[in-house]
């Protein structure tokens, strides 16, 4: 068997392997010498994708269903009796009203949102098997909480390489600290791992206009590109010898691989990350105005141009929606700073044609409760949850499963997070239970062995 | 079956009931005579210290509901219905025992009409919810726990296995090993070379690379002796200053070091530095490890013989005071109770990788901690005041706009003030007092909404806050006093409340401060008037727990060897991992013990062992079985944590200053807020360095040119990377530790999130840490160091290179890398030159995989 070690091992000379398997968005898929090589190669789905890329707003903290997605009238009717597991139940402090179309019931918390209902696809039956914020965002990221695994994005990469191999595959948009392995590769190799773009660096938040300089240390102050080169060259020749004295040690084939891409990303990221060119329109579609919504609208364009770009899996962050207290207030706040982006980023997908192959999706690790936590609070509710999804494959103005009349738990259609991740590798053309990776003897994949693919979503 | 682990679900909402009673039962006598006489006068005169609206409970007293009324704070009930002499707050405001309200004394009539309420019974409308405890973990449950679940029974001493080879094992470690693979038919890799383990020595027990004399010397000896080669370098690396940075380092990691608050309002730490030097200097001492402990959980209370012992003691407090916090909020009490859980979080993680505060809110779920296990704990710790601020000045207490919690400092008995804290004449300290009072004057007749605008009003509140935080910290001479953070107990010690769902509102009845139960069989050793964290200290440093000593080896086995025998290393409840070398762990856990809690001589025994030097290499039948080396068939190859890359660097390039740099960046900005990156108002400094640049150009600034945009730009660029300290060349430990805002030498890879109780570091490779080694101007100023220095010693072209490749990895490179380096050189130089040619070379052995991996 022809390796990837082996692969990194024997191009000794010139370029790397990279180059010398000839850029890989210019090679053929079906060229299986070239995708051997070079791991970020595209490769054929195992059937015709509804999707090309994933763009996953992250909505870290569980926002509540309850006061967004999942209109429960009966809430309101019981509001102030006991929950059936203790608790005052507390009715939603907002609206809820039918939008579009379809007709969705979606809460005055998301007002431009709302006006995209005829895009999205409600899940109002999510479940996961995690109470708390680590494991339920790790289950949410690899399916499970107990170990170590690759992330959605990572398997996404890994099964469908990229369609711009000077920009890294997976890119997870200023995560929090210490959240590493969400986004990581695991047992996976590591050019498959999500890489953090933004976040930490205090000069984006002084230099709010100078957003290109975001992207750490992506220009040497001294040498040419070619000098560059050569450096590069003599550094992937040691590393090269390395590997040759060394047996499976996947460290080094991940060195390897990232400094390649770290050279041509050199070239390619300032240029995407700058968004001075975007015209004054677009900048106000995503609430670019110097107010609350600045922050998370300029990661929702930057994801835009991440797909545009061509990358195949892009995740944005956006919190804390964990309010025990202070819902009323902290919830609104949240909302408000990310409504008008989200809005904007699936109207600007939608005008530049791109939203019919790009799958946006939206949910926290969990929902929170009916009953209130304190006067004005709500706990973690992972039995029964709201995400959706918008865009690549799926129908619009469309609900899918239900919870019980409060909103505890699924009750119709459940859709554990094993069955959401199915669905998502669906979408994108690839079969859950072939998706597989031989780690030690075993083939595993994301789903484990679960997950039942939600068709009933498919456009 | 261990039943009590899967009570996850039952318990979760079931844990306590709410009993509201009806305020019906008042006549509308008793209705009338408590609204006209006795809340309006609560109100006025008391709630401003002892309400949950005002924010206030002194004493641990609310009188803001009749529930707590009843509870009472600290000194017991405040008001027994019927008994007017038993009530401590008839004598409060009589003046007899307290001084209530402190500053003027109720009117005759108001203090008859207290007396004739409580005569009544106290009626009182004022009904808040009163919980009962009502646990689903039963003592059975418990017990059973305790007798099950290893982790829970005390360590047992293990002879080690006997194995088939006798020659192979150095060690009792040895036995324990190989005996486990033999199990498993797993064959154990041979040695490694001496070069490597020589390396392994260096970056383990120093975190640095061994010297070009040393990788000679250690291989000159290993061909004598192996066995004495080893030991006789061990011990050298023991007693070097470099080991305490490198140990004290990942002490830091697990306690959460940092030198700011974090969170939206990030205010510094300017005295966390102490207890870094603390911790490095306890590591270098080999201080008994059970000491270490208590004087970090309680060193405010163990007895000192001298200020020297008393200041020491006092600095190791700081680990509880060194926690992320959110100055920001709003509500006093529920700060007060985030403190606590923070600190009762770290003490059960950090030493005992046992997580009581997830009991905060709910019994465990997973864990037999019942909740009020937690506020039994939270008793131990509510009793004690933490210093983690700034004192206030004579002028009152000022802070930042939105810092709503302050803090003072506590002040040492000896005379060594923050090497950055200056001096003031009597004429400046004069003119700062006049500023400051002024300004405040300033301030109080704006008024709240007074005319000046919002921006100017925030101004003038943040200048005040500065000006008072300068003038606090010296003496009347203007000189500075010696402070540092830490805790200290209060007067009398009380029982803390319980909170039904964790929430401050919702109290249910005062829980006995103790120990959580299933970690202790004896009753509760808390005497009445201790706050009982002496004891905890006590308890937790010693082997009368069946934890901290294994938590203890537990995390020295794994920097030795790369991975823990339990991997959760914070968690060793039924969510955590199960060992895989029960008995081996158990087996160093009381040899720790028994030599004293001695780190230095567990790491000795470590390093010595057979195990510690067996090479990475690769067995397919070995990884077929156990894919994750859990069984130690190999050495495990490691990535370098980032400190250690960054410090390579610097010893290749004999840049690295060894003198421990005295105080930090943090302590040289003092007690700010953090912007932007940026320790102190970016704004301000912007101001400051484009006058400045103004002023050496002597140019008239002209708004719109070219010249201000770059020069704008180059203030971004040194404002916004001035935490990353790329001029700094003192050892990585001494870096600022600024949350949120951390150096991006660290930071790239894979630093431990300072906020956040980090016993195992992630290990990521990613294309950010290549940008960082191809382009980062710390790793280029290296590089040009390093071949300077090469430069300066070596003539021939191949003497150098050798010379690189033994500064970089600890070898000589081999014939073919050595014709490579020399094709390089000679074609780069052309265009470069040869000394830039040289220092790009340099910097390619930095970026290899080989500089950053240890084999």
């Amino acid at each position: 068997m022809f390796s990837r070690r082996d692969a990194l091992q024997q191009l000794s000379a010139g370029f790397g392997y990279l180059a010398f398997a000839g850029i890989s968005s210019q090679a053929s898929a079906k060229d299986e010498s070239a995708v051997s090589k070079n791991p970020l190669a595209p490769k054929e789905p195992h059937f015709p994708a509804r999707a090309k890329r994933v763009i996953f707003l992250c909505m870290q903290g569980g926002p509540s269903h309850v006061d967004t997605f999942d209109y429960k009238p009966q809430l309101i009717t019981d509001h102030g009796k006991r929950g059936k597991y203790g608790g005052q139940l507390l009715k939603s402090p907002w609206q809820f009203r039918q939008h579009g179309e379809g007709g969705l019931w979606i809460s005055d918390l998301f007002p431009n949102v709302a006006k995209q209902a005829d895009h999205l696809s409600l899940i109002r039956s999510m479940q996961c098997d995690q109470p708390v914020h680590p494991g339920a965002m790790t289950q949410m990221h690899t399916g499970t909480a107990q170990f170590i695994r690759p992330s959605l994005g990572a398997w996404t990469l890994y099964g469908l390489g990229t369609e711009n191999d000077s920009l890294p595959g997976f890119i997870s948009l200023s995560p929090p600290p210490g959240t590493a392995r969400n986004y990581g590769s695991s047992f996976l190799p590591a050019i498959y791992s999500g890489t953090k773009v933004g976040g930490g660096a205090g000069a984006a938040r002084i230099m709010q206009n100078d957003s290109g300089r975001s992207v750490p240390d992506i220009k040497n102050p001294r040498l040419t590109p070619a000098q560059q080169r050569a450096q590069l060259d003599l550094i992937q020749s040691l590393n090269r010898d390395k590997l040759g004295r060394d047996d499976h040690q996947p460290g080094v084939e991940g060195v390897i691989e990232s400094y390649e891409l770290a050279f041509r990303m050199q070239d390619v990221m300032p240029e995407l990350m700058d968004t001075s060119g975007e015209s004054e329109s677009t900048l106000s579609m995503y609430g670019i105005d110097g107010g609350t919504t600045d922050g998370f609208g300029k990661q929702c364009l930057l994801a835009r141009r991440f797909v545009e770009a061509g990358v195949r899996f892009i995740e944005v962050t956006h919190g804390n929606w964990d309010q025990h207290v202070r819902l009323s207030t902290d919830h609104q706040a949240r909302a408000e700073a990310c409504d008008k982006p989200i809005a904007g980023l699936l109207q600007d997908l939608q005008q530049r044609g791109l939203l019919k192959e790009t799958l946006v999706i939206w949910g926290g690790e969990f929902g929170r409760t009916p009953a209130a936590q304190g006067p004005d609070g709500r706990n973690h509710n992972n039995k029964g949850y709201t995400t959706w999804m918008a865009g690549g494959g799926v129908k619009g103005g469309f609900s899918y499963g239900a919870t019980d009349e409060h909103g505890y738990e699924s009750v119709e259609n459940p859709c554990h997070i094993h069955d959401w991740h199915a669905t998502i590798l669906h979408l994108m053309g690839l079969n859950h239970k072939k998706l597989t990776y031989q780690y030690a003897g075993r083939d595993f994949r994301l789903t484990d062995v679960h997950g039942d693919v939600v068709k009933d979503i498919l456009a | 079956m261990n039943g009590w682990r899967y009570l996850a679900l039952i318990v979760a909402v079931a844990g306590f009931s709410i009993d509201v009673p009806a305020a019906e039962n008042l006549t509308s006598d008793q209705l009338q005579f408590f609204e006209s006489k006795i809340r309006p006068v609560l109100i006025a005169e008391c709630y401003g210290c002892h309400s949950d609206e005002g924010g206030n409970v002194r004493g641990g007293l609310r009188l803001d509901t009749k529930q707590f009324t009843l509870l009472g704070g600290s000194s017991g009930p405040a008001v027994v219905p019927g008994e007017p002499d038993e009530s401590l707050m008839l004598s409060a405001i009589k003046h007899d025992d307290f001084v209530m309200p402190p500053k003027r004394k109720l009117s005759d009539a108001q203090i008859d009409d207290f007396r004739r309420w409580i005569e009544m019974g106290a009626p009182d409308p004022r009904e808040s919810q009163v919980a009962t405890v009502q646990s689903s973990i039963t003592g059975d449950d418990i017990r059973e726990a305790r007798e099950s679940f290893w982790a829970y029974r005390m360590p047992q001493p293990t002879s080690p296995p006997s194995v088939n080879d006798d020659l192979w094992p150095k060690t009792e470690i040895d036995r324990f090993i190989l005996d486990k693979l033999q199990q498993s038919g797993l064959s154990i890799a041979d040695d490694a070379e001496p070069d490597k383990i020589v390396r392994r020595l260096c970056f383990d027990l120093v975190g640095l690379p061994p010297t070009p004399e040393q990788v000679q010397s250690f291989r000159r000896q290993w061909e004598i002796d192996s066995d004495r080669a080893i030991g006789v370098f061990v011990d050298r690396l023991l007693e070097s200053k470099q080991f305490g940075e490198r140990w004290g380092r990942h002490w830091l990691d697990v306690v959460r070091y940092g030198e700011s608050t974090g969170s939206q309002v990030n205010m510094t730490f300017p005295h966390a530095w102490r207890y870094r030097d603390f911790v490095i200097d306890s590591f270098n001492d080999d201080k008994p490890f059970d000491r270490f402990i208590q004087q970090q959980i309680a060193g405010d209370l163990i007895p000192a013989k001298s200020d020297e012992q008393w200041t020491e003691n006092l600095i190791a407090t700081t680990f509880l005071a060194i926690g992320p916090k959110n100055l920001n909020e709003q509500n006093r009490i529920q700060f007060a109770a985030d403190l606590v859980d923070e600190q009762i979080d770290a003490v059960t993680r950090v030493f005992l990788g046992t997580s009581v505060a997830c009991a905060r809110c709910h019994d465990h779920k997973f864990d037999p901690i019942p909740q009020s296990d937690y506020y039994a704990m939270a008793g131990l710790f509510s009793n004690a005041t933490t210093y983690f601020g700034n004192p206030p000045s004579e002028y009152g207490n000022f802070s930042e706009v939105q810092a709503n919690r302050t803090s003072s400092l506590m002040v040492l008995p000896v005379d060594d003030p923050n090497p950055f804290d200056r001096q003031y004449a009597s004429v400046e300290l004069a003119r700062l007092k006049t500023e400051l009072s002024d300004k405040i004057r300033e301030q109080r007749q704006s008024g709240p909404q007074g005319n000046a605008n919002q921006a100017s009003r925030i101004r003038l509140n943040n200048e005040i806050a500065d000006l008072s935080a300068k003038v606090a910290v010296v003496d009347g001479a203007g000189r500075p006093r010696s402070y540092c953070m830490g805790v200290q107990e209060q007067s009398t010690p009380s029982d803390a409340t319980f909170l039904v769902r964790g929430e401050i509102d919702l109290p249910g009845p005062k829980i006995p401060r103790g120990l959580p139960k299933v970690l202790t069989d004896s009753a509760s050793p808390i005497a009445n008037d201790s706050s009982g964290r002496l004891e905890l200290a006590r308890w937790i440093g010693s082997d009368q727990n069946s934890l901290t000593a294994r938590v203890m080896v537990n995390r020295i086995w794994q920097h030795m060897l790369g991975r823990a025998i339990v991997t959760s290393t914070d968690n060793f409840g039924s969510t955590g991992q199960s060992p895989s070398h029960p008995e081996l762990l158990d087996h160093l856990a009381v040899r720790f013990v028994e030599s004293g809690w001695s780190v230095k001589d567990l790491i000795r025994e470590i390093a010595n062992s057979h195990v510690y030097r067996i090479s990475s290499s690769f067995n397919d039948d070995n990884f077929q079985v156990d894919p994750d080396n859990a069984l130690v068939w190999r050495a495990n190859q490691r990535r370098l944590d980032a400190e250690a890359i960054r410090d390579a660097m610097l010893s290749a390039s004999g840049q690295l200053k060894f003198e421990r740099p005295r105080g930090s960046e943090v302590a040289k900005a003092g007690y700010v807020r953090v912007r932007g990156g940026f320790l102190g108002d970016p704004r301000e400094a912007i101001q400051r360095m484009v006058s400045t640049a103004q002023a050496r150009s002597r140019q008239p600034f002209r708004f719109g040119t070219r010249n201000r945009d770059s020069m704008m730009s180059d203030v971004y660029d040194r404002m916004s990377n001035a935490l990353d300290m790329n001029d700094a060349t003192y050892r990585s430990v001494y870096l600022p530790v600024v949350r949120d805002e951390l150096p991006r030498s660290l930071d790239v890879f894979d630093f431990a999130d300072p906020s956040a109780v980090i016993g195992t570091r992630e290990e990521s490779n990613t294309a950010n840490q290549s940008l960082y080694m191809m382009n980062n101007p710390f790793v280029i100023a290296q590089s040009q160091a390093m071949a300077r220095r090469i430069a300066n010693a070596y003539e021939r072209p191949t003497e150098r290179i050798d010379a690189a490749f033994v500064l970089a990895f600890g070898r000589t490179p081999s014939h073919h890398e050595r014709t490579a380096a020399a094709k390089f050189l000679s074609t780069f130089s052309i265009g470069a030159g040869q000394p830039e040619a040289f220092a790009v070379f340099c910097q390619s052995l930095f970026a290899t995989a080989e500089f950053r991996y240890l084999d």
